[in-house]
């Protein structure tokens, strides 16, 4: 019996099962070969030498810089995506009770731990500090 | 860490210049998230989520780079740790384009090798050319240089010789003190008695017996082998024996005294095999007195 036919992209089989789902597989790292090429002009925030300094200590020796960009990308990537969940807990909080409708929510944002922790908690994170200091 | 009063060593400079240049990155991707202020705390954690998964990408990429027997890792190597560790990777180039917008601070930092002390004695040796260049250098080399506290044995021909000659007159000297000390004694002189002592001889009534006798050694094993006759095991034992000695026997030129010589021969050999290795004896089962 033939396979079940499957979404073809890239002359790749992906099951429909899969297809429907959220996670998707990774088909190829064709465009990401093409980004790399980009990456060279685009400097990510965190220095070459620091994350060279970090890798290098667990032992990665990097052949092409490009590679090391990529990585500091993805690590940014990384605190960004939760700095924003922490955002979003912090903006829902605020306007929960819809204290302010004229103006929005003041636009002073502080991070806190109170923020941070669900946001970390849906990673799978679970962080506890005291919540004083002696 | 901040109230810590010990003092920093040139590596621990280093590791944390980097620490705080992770800081000021963290810091500058929650502004450009949106955030006015934050927690130390919370500072303090992001950093230390930040320069673990850096860490922890470096190692899970190099052990995917050598579970396929390569040592340099590629990009593939990077984006199967990437797709482990949870992290989406088709939205990676879609952030990167985003934040063009506004950051690229944090200056790289400067060059701070770790000096050395001043209690490095001696040059330490280079790396050789398959280390790469980041890993620390070699400790300093009284740490595994080895001096022999030993001198070298003497190994001159004539000293060698004289040496063996003169430990083996020693050892006869000192055995037949040891056995006239012990045994009886005989002297040379009428006077003195214990300077020159000789082992006294002690005469046979037959002198010629010990001549014509087999050796007190093939007396025991034909004692042993005549007491446990009664047993089939030691019988099929001497018939090799008896087998051999026959065997050879023919083989030599002259019949009587050679097959004496080969039986006697014959028996030692046997003695020898069995004496040789202890695990290898065969088994003697007890004297078992018959009562007849």
């Amino acid at each position: 019996a033939a396979p079940a036919e499957g979404a073809m992209s890239n002359g790749v089989y992906v099951p429909p099962s899969a297809a429907n789902g959220d996670v998707k597989p990774v088909v190829s790292t064709t465009p990401l070969v093409d980004f790399l090429m980009q990456l060279e002009d685009y400097t990510p925030t965190i220095p070459d030498a620091v994350t060279g300094y970090y890798l290098n200590r667990a032992g990665f020796e990097a052949s092409d810089p490009r590679i090391i960009r990529l990585i500091s990308l993805a690590a940014q990537k990384f605190i960004s995506d939760i700095a924003n969940d922490a955002l979003q807990h912090c903006k829902m909080k605020g306007t929960a009770s819809g204290s302010s409708r004229n103006k929005s929510k003041d636009k002073k944002y502080t991070l806190t731990m109170e923020d941070l922790t669900p946001a970390l908690a849906e990673y799978g994170i679970n962080v506890k500090k005291p919540h004083y200091f002696t | 860490r901040a109230g810590s009063k010990q003092p920093t060593t040139p590596a621990d400079n280093y590791y944390l210049a980097r620490r705080r240049t992770l800081q000021v990155v963290v810091s500058s991707l929650l502004t450009e998230a949106g955030f006015e202020s934050a927690e130390k705390a919370a500072v303090e954690t992001l950093t230390e989520m930040l320069q673990s998964y850096i860490s922890e990408i470096g190692r899970s990429a190099k052990s995917y780079c050598e579970h396929t027997a390569r040592t340099q890792p590629t990009l593939s190597d990077i984006v199967v740790t990437l797709v482990e560790m949870g992290f989406n990777v088709e939205t990676l180039p879609a952030y990167a384009k985003r934040s063009q917008r506004m950051v690229i601070t944090a200056p790289p930092v400067t060059n701070q090798p770790v000096t050395p002390k001043a209690l490095t004695a001696g040059q330490n040796k280079p790396h050789p050319s398959h280390i790469p260049g980041h890993f620390p250098e070699f400790p300093d080399p009284h740490t595994y240089i080895k001096t022999p506290t030993y001198r070298e044995p003497v190994s001159d021909y004539q000293v060698l010789r004289e040496k063996a000659a003169s430990q083996r007159r020693d050892v006869e000297r000192a055995l037949t003190r040891f056995m006239a000390k012990t045994g009886e004694t005989q002297s040379l002189f009428k006077d003195d008695v214990s300077t020159f002592p000789l082992i006294a001889a002690r005469p046979f009534t037959v002198p010629y017996l010990t001549a014509l006798l087999p050796s007190e050694l093939e007396m025991q094993q034909m004692e042993e082998t005549d007491s446990s006759e009664q047993d089939d095991q030691t019988d099929t034992e001497n018939l090799p024996l008896h087998i051999s000695t026959d065997d050879s026997g023919p083989e030599k030129e002259n019949a009587s005294v050679l097959q004496q010589n080969s039986s006697l021969s014959g028996s030692r050999n046997g003695e020898e095999n069995m004496i040789d290795n202890p695990y290898l004896r065969p088994v003697k089962k007890p004297k078992i007195r018959r009562k007849k």
